[in-house]
């Protein structure tokens, strides 16, 4: 009774502020993070963009919400080579994973078309084959539900097109993954064994033979605590040797125009890396091994791969014919431990991340 | 002819109240200081990316796909006092629209400077921890892991002989390797509202300073102690201040 007098106020008062989200924290070596003023992390935007994300009205024929092909099990992707949507063609691209987009790279999809999550969060959304809505008839389908009217007023005072991409990328910020086995381990909780240790140190080193020092060379590309992609301009875009130069793909380079960034993509976050299969911005590779065993023996040359994947070996390099790490089987398998440690099952399976559209699962 | 005198009498005075009223400000105000790197590769101009500088110390010509250095702690010191920049770590890097690198220090205390000094590298105590401070993020490409620090300077390209193009990668850290330059300054600086310093960078002089370093033979140098340190020789050759430019 009084929560219903509660609502019927907070529908008539056209004062209601949004109220500031409660307890979101983040473990200080991710880093400074953003905000912007545009977009406040408010209670009601953050709840507004979760019921947006899983909600099928945004798609043209109501089958398909973002969470089609951003399944929160699969760490927010969808287990296909490339996503799926409404036009039942496979998409150009791998689901990435959304975790951590607080940090990393401010350009957003595998070629970087988008600087924004605000804007990001639209052009699936009027994409043909993704779930091809038209985004002022979202906006009257929205209109006719009174929830979403009264959560709109409260969080942006106005059900628009730029709303619904505020909201869904204030959801989108506080999906944050730190509480993995390696988050354990970095605020001391537990020590990992003997062949996490071991691949934890393989993943952290790019070799150097002269200084005997082995390494799997993942941290010149995936940062050591974010375990993704650099922050800075393009530093976060690399061509990893999938393919011959005659094959490479447009890749960054289709978004800035510049020749050298062709067959450069989006370094992914490794976080919850053994559910987020397959691999790659086309999902090529459909285990961990495959990926380990590209990068130690199947790199591909070409005129834009990076120098640091050319470079790296683990014994001296004789010729630049067969580019290899040269790591031994049991130094892929640490690696692979430990990037095992990187599962994160709270993330996995945290109510505030799931459909809100459901209770105990099933439909309400 | 007479009345003429009295107006001109009136400005002089208010002249000398207003000059009396500021004067304090034009020794203690501040000034707006900007930093300006330019960068150059010998006598030519840096262009990302493109295969056309010859080797400066042996055969072959190179690229350069990446180039970023950090500079620390900038400290302005005279023989009136000194300014020490706060979280001072500075990322250069010349990727812009314009090709250039500036660090703007608003509010710099107007003063007497002769000297402004920096370091080329991150100093031991902020190069041992992972805490976030100006430019430096643990989760940047700067950083190695947490147990190693920073790469002070960031080398990246190509190197091609022959038919063969060779990757280069020189990763250049260590606390041993952190260089402090001087530059003396000229006397007339930090008067205006804003004041301007350039700086030429010269990348060919990492591989042609205290020490010569071949290309062809040392195409990379990473966690070798004496590698690492014959590089880093080189690092204060790549600063020399410009003459200050018209205001």
């Amino acid at each position: 009774m009084i929560a219903a007098l509660g609502a019927i106020i907070g529908i008539f008062d056209p004062a209601r502020k949004p109220t500031p989200l409660e307890g979101f924290t983040a473990p200080f070596v991710f880093g400074r993070f953003q905000i912007p003023a545009s977009n406040p992390l408010t209670a009601e935007a953050v709840e507004l963009g979760r019921r947006l994300f899983y909600d099928p009205r945004l798609s043209a024929d109501n089958t398909v919400s973002c969470a089609s092909c951003h399944k929160q099990h699969l760490a927010f992707t969808d287990g296909l080579e490339t996503g799926v949507g409404i036009s039942g063609k496979p998409l150009a691209f791998n689901s990435m994973s959304l975790a951590n987009l607080l940090w990393g790279p401010r350009l957003l999809f595998w070629d970087g078309r988008s600087t924004s999550l605000e804007e990001q969060a639209l052009m699936p959304v009027q994409h043909a084959d993704e779930m091809a809505q038209d985004l002022d008839l979202l906006v009257l389908e929205l209109q006719a539900d009174s929830h979403y009217r009264e959560l709109f007023d409260i969080a942006y005072s106005e059900l628009s097109a730029s709303a619904i991409g505020r909201a869904l990328a204030a959801f989108e910020r506080t999906l944050v993954s730190a509480n993995s086995r390696y988050d354990q381990f970095l605020r001391g909780d537990i020590t990992l064994n003997d062949k996490e240790e071991w691949g934890r140190k393989l993943f952290m080193a790019h070799p150097d033979v002269k200084a005997s020092l082995r390494g799997g060379n993942c941290i010149d590309c995936h940062s050591q605590f974010l375990t993704g992609g650099f922050k800075m301009r393009y530093d976060g875009f690399s061509n990893n040797g999938l393919d011959e130069e005659q094959d490479l793909s447009p890749g960054l380079g289709q978004t800035t125009g510049n020749p050298a960034h062709r067959g450069l993509f989006k370094v992914p976050t490794l976080r919850n890396i053994t559910v987020t299969a397959p691999y790659m911005h086309d999902g090529r590779f459909s285990t961990l091994e495959d990926v380990l065993d590209h990068y130690n023996e199947g790199i591909k040359w070409s005129s834009t791969l990076s120098p640091l994947i050319a470079e790296a070996d683990n014994v001296n390099k004789k010729a630049l014919s067969r580019i290899s790490l040269n790591l031994s089987e049991n130094e892929k398998k640490a690696i692979i431990a430990f990037l095992h440690t990187l599962t994160d099952d709270e993330f996995l399976s945290a109510e505030k991340f799931s459909d809100p559209f459901l209770k105990n699962g099933k439909p309400q | 002819m007479k009345k003429s005198i009295l107006p001109p009498v009136i400005i002089l005075l208010i002249a000398m109240i207003v000059g009396f009223i500021l004067w304090p400000q034009r020794i203690t105000g501040d000034t707006q200081l900007i930093l300006t790197f330019h960068p150059v590769v010998g006598n030519q101009a840096l262009v990302l990316n493109e295969v056309r500088y010859d080797n400066p110390a042996g055969e072959g010509r190179f690229k350069i796909r990446s180039f970023q250095f950090f500079i620390s702690n900038i400290r302005l010191t005279g023989d009136t006092g000194e300014y020490v920049v706060p979280e001072s770590y500075h990322l250069v890097r010349f990727d812009s629209a314009n090709g250039q690198y500036v660090i703007t220090l608003n509010k710099v205390p107007r003063q007497r400077y002769l000297e402004i000094e920096m370091g080329i590298g991150v100093d031991a105590p902020a190069n041992g921890t992972i805490t976030v401070s100006g430019d430096l993020d643990p989760n940047s490409r700067m950083a190695w892991s947490w147990d190693v620090g920073y790469k002070f300077v960031l080398f990246e390209g190509g190197l091609v002989l022959g038919d063969t193009q060779y990757p280069l990668v020189y990763h250049v850290g260590f606390d041993e390797n952190y260089k402090i330059i001087s530059t003396p300054l000229a006397a007339d600086l930090f008067k205006e509202n804003i004041t301007r310093l350039d700086f030429q960078v010269d990348i060919l002089r990492l591989f042609d300073g205290a020490n010569r370093v071949d290309m062809s033979q040392l195409s990379n140098v990473k966690f070798d102690r004496k590698d690492a340190k014959q590089f880093a020789d080189n690092f204060p050759f790549i600063l020399t201040s410009l003459p200050p430019r018209a205001p």
